[in-house]
């Protein structure tokens, strides 16, 4: 990928009175891609993206974003379209009246392709977004996310309250948007459901307690892990050659999810792609606290 | 920006100007009663250029709705607790804050938008109470000379509209900084009628210097018109005041301490509980006791209503100063 990248942090380091919502968190995503942000509930995902937008500024570390730091400034605000969790919308307002608002807000909005978009999915434009169901509220949020036309959209878990259905739609009009946008439009998208990011994205950004636990095209990702299933026996030999994720054990057989250093020669074990969720949980059970050790590795025996 | 600013409180405006307007008749209606009642009492005396101020045995009715007036002390305090407190308060605690401050417009505009509105109907609902309520009690104010009194001043000239303009500036500086809704709409109420209590109760007296008049004890001296009394009593022929304090001093009539009453004037009359008699008094002036006033004179009015208003500007001005620092600062 020799395309510049729309985010690019560098020890980026969220502290609260609380605790640490994010701490050293280093990505990159190249221009162009749609990125799924994965992780466990208070990972920091939330976080990354207010980061992001500049509605929270960090502790420490930085983000470029677009080639320039998150700042107040209209043309920094124009270039970028995000959609917080929940979709927080003026409940009194119409759609219509957000658009026109938008309108007001931003140099740079397209109000009558937003209308189109509302009237294609049958959202009455005129009653309050509150009366909306909860799909349709996440449409009208996407659209006027969409209206600004930005480079880069932020999505923080938009589709989690969604109905399958309204998730397909919603997932749909994404996918039609990067289309249209023709390779200047970058998503970073959050969410728990692994199957429908696996449907629309091509690169991911995997936070667990805090930290980056793993960043790049998913392509590529999938092709550097493996899925070893063999006999339980020690694993030293396995992780002097690559490193060892993740293990399952049960009383005869180890699941262990490596990370390629080279070809696996050991025939005792053999070896099966990864799936998307498979290597997402591995990494989510390898940096889950003690407290949740034991969930991740049912059936082990002392 | 106008635009959102608008489409956000048109509801707010049309409930409020529609108030504004019900006030407004009532007072109309009242106040031409009352000034109706005045004439009629009065306008002999007016006619002669005679009369007496202020006329004490002149009661002006009311009407049903007159205690209204003193209520209008509180329209500031709703102003900052309804409109200006949910100003960032509520963006923060519904999440619209997301999505407003995201768009291509910074949160210093989009707060210097708002507040500018903001402030301007303050000044417009505050002046707009405060001119009617100054109509309304004309006839009051000629007949009882309490313009300057504590009470009255507050709620009528120019103090409704710095009230008002301080108790949204208020407002919205407690909502940018406590977040909440709830929280922000109490402090404000305690903070206005907290802060415009102790400016009445013990800061505003100390504007300008208060006069002191004394004067024989055997007469009765008055200031010209509705000066604000802060102090009378009685002074010794040292210049001392006599101490009247402890429970087992026995005041005489006209609050003078039985304790001070020299033993010459003593045999004049009566002491205790009663007024003092006339050859009492012309005694202790023959001993060089004097009557003396401290007050602040009648021409003081507008100084005071200029100096006070030109407090509370400054306090709102602060408070804005306050919330611009917050809302760039502060993580939204």
């Amino acid at each position: 990928m020799s395309r510049t990248a729309a985010v690019e942090t560098t020890g980026l380091t969220k502290r609260y009175r609380r605790g640490t919502a994010l701490s050293d968190c280093s990505v990159t995503v190249p221009e162009g891609r749609i990125s799924a942000l994965v992780g466990p509930n208070g990972a920091g995902k939330s976080t990354l993206l207010r980061l992001l937008t500049g509605l929270a500024r960090p502790t420490s570390g930085s983000a470029a974003v677009l080639g320039g730091t998150p700042r107040q400034d209209p043309g920094f605000l124009a270039e970028i379209g995000y959609l917080a969790q929940d979709v927080p919308l003026y409940r009194r307002l119409s759609a219509e009246d957000h658009i026109r608002a938008g309108a007001h807000l931003n140099q740079r909005w397209d109000g009558a392709s937003a209308r189109m978009r509302l009237r294609q999915l049958d959202i009455p434009l005129d009653r309050a977004v509150g009366t909306l169901s909860g799909g349709q509220r996440a449409q009208v949020g996407l659209t006027l996310a969409l209206a600004k036309q930005p480079r880069l959209l932020l999505l923080d878990e938009p589709v989690a309250a969604l109905d399958p259905l309204a998730r397909r739609h919603f997932l749909g009009t994404l996918t039609a948007a990067m289309a249209e946008a023709e390779g200047s439009l970058t998503i970073v998208l959050s969410s728990h459901l692994i199957a429908d990011l696996e449907r629309i994205c091509d690169h991911l950004i995997l936070l667990a307690s805090s930290r980056v636990q793993l960043c790049g095209d998913i392509e590529e990702l999938l092709c550097e892990h493996t899925v070893l299933i063999g006999p339980r026996k020690d694993t030293t030999a396995i992780e002097r050659a690559h490193t060892l994720v993740h293990a399952t054990r049960t009383a005869r057989q180890a699941t262990l999810v490596i990370r390629r250093g080279g070809p696996v020669i050991d025939p005792a074990y053999q070896a099966e792609d990864i799936s998307l969720e498979d290597l997402v949980l591995a990494y989510m059970g390898a940096a889950a606290p003690a407290a949740y050790a034991h969930l991740s590795t049912v059936g082990e025996e002392q | 920006m106008t635009w959102l600013v608008w489409r956000q409180y048109r509801n707010p405006a049309a409930i409020s100007a529609a108030l504004l307007a019900a006030f407004a008749a009532l007072v109309v209606i009242t106040g031409l009663h009352i000034a109706a009642e005045f004439h009629a009492a009065v306008g002999p005396c007016l006619a002669a250029n005679d009369c007496r101020w202020p006329a004490d045995n002149l009661v002006l009715d009311n009407g049903p709705f007159g205690f209204i007036i003193e209520f209008t002390l509180a329209v500031p305090a709703v102003l900052g607790m309804f409109i200006g407190a949910p100003l960032v308060a509520r963006e923060v605690e519904t999440g619209t804050g997301q999505f407003v401050w995201t768009q291509a417009v910074t949160r210093r505009r989009w707060l210097a938008v708002k507040v500018g509105w903001l402030l301007l109907a303050a000044l417009a609902w505050g002046g707009a109470v405060g001119a009617l309520v100054t109509w309304w009690s004309g006839p009051k104010n000629a007949a009882y000379l309490n313009a300057f009194d504590p009470g009255t001043f507050d709620v009528q000239g120019i103090m409704p509209a710095a009230y008002s303009l301080f108790a949204m500036a208020l407002g919205i500086a407690a909502g940018a900084l406590i977040r909440r809704v709830l929280p922000a709409l109490g402090v404000t109420l305690f903070g206005y009628f907290g802060v415009r209590l102790v400016i009445m109760g013990w800061i505003r007296q100390h504007y300008m210097t208060p006069v002191t008049t004394t004067f024989s004890v055997a007469t009765n001296y008055l200031p010209k018109g509705a000066f604000w009394l802060l102090a009378q009593g009685f002074r010794g022929p040292d210049g001392r005041l006599p101490a009247v304090s402890g429970n087992n001093v026995m005041i005489v009539g006209n609050g003078f301490p039985a304790s001070e009453v020299p033993a010459a004037c003593v045999t004049h009359g009566p002491l205790g509980g009663e007024m003092l008699g006339a050859q009492t008094i012309a005694c202790l002036g023959r001993h060089g006791y004097l009557q003396y006033l401290t007050y602040q004179p009648a021409d003081r009015y507008w100084p005071f209503q200029f100096i006070e208003a030109g407090i509370f500007v400054a306090l709102a001005a602060a408070l804005i100063g306050v919330t611009f620092a917050v809302i760039n600062r502060r993580d939204a």
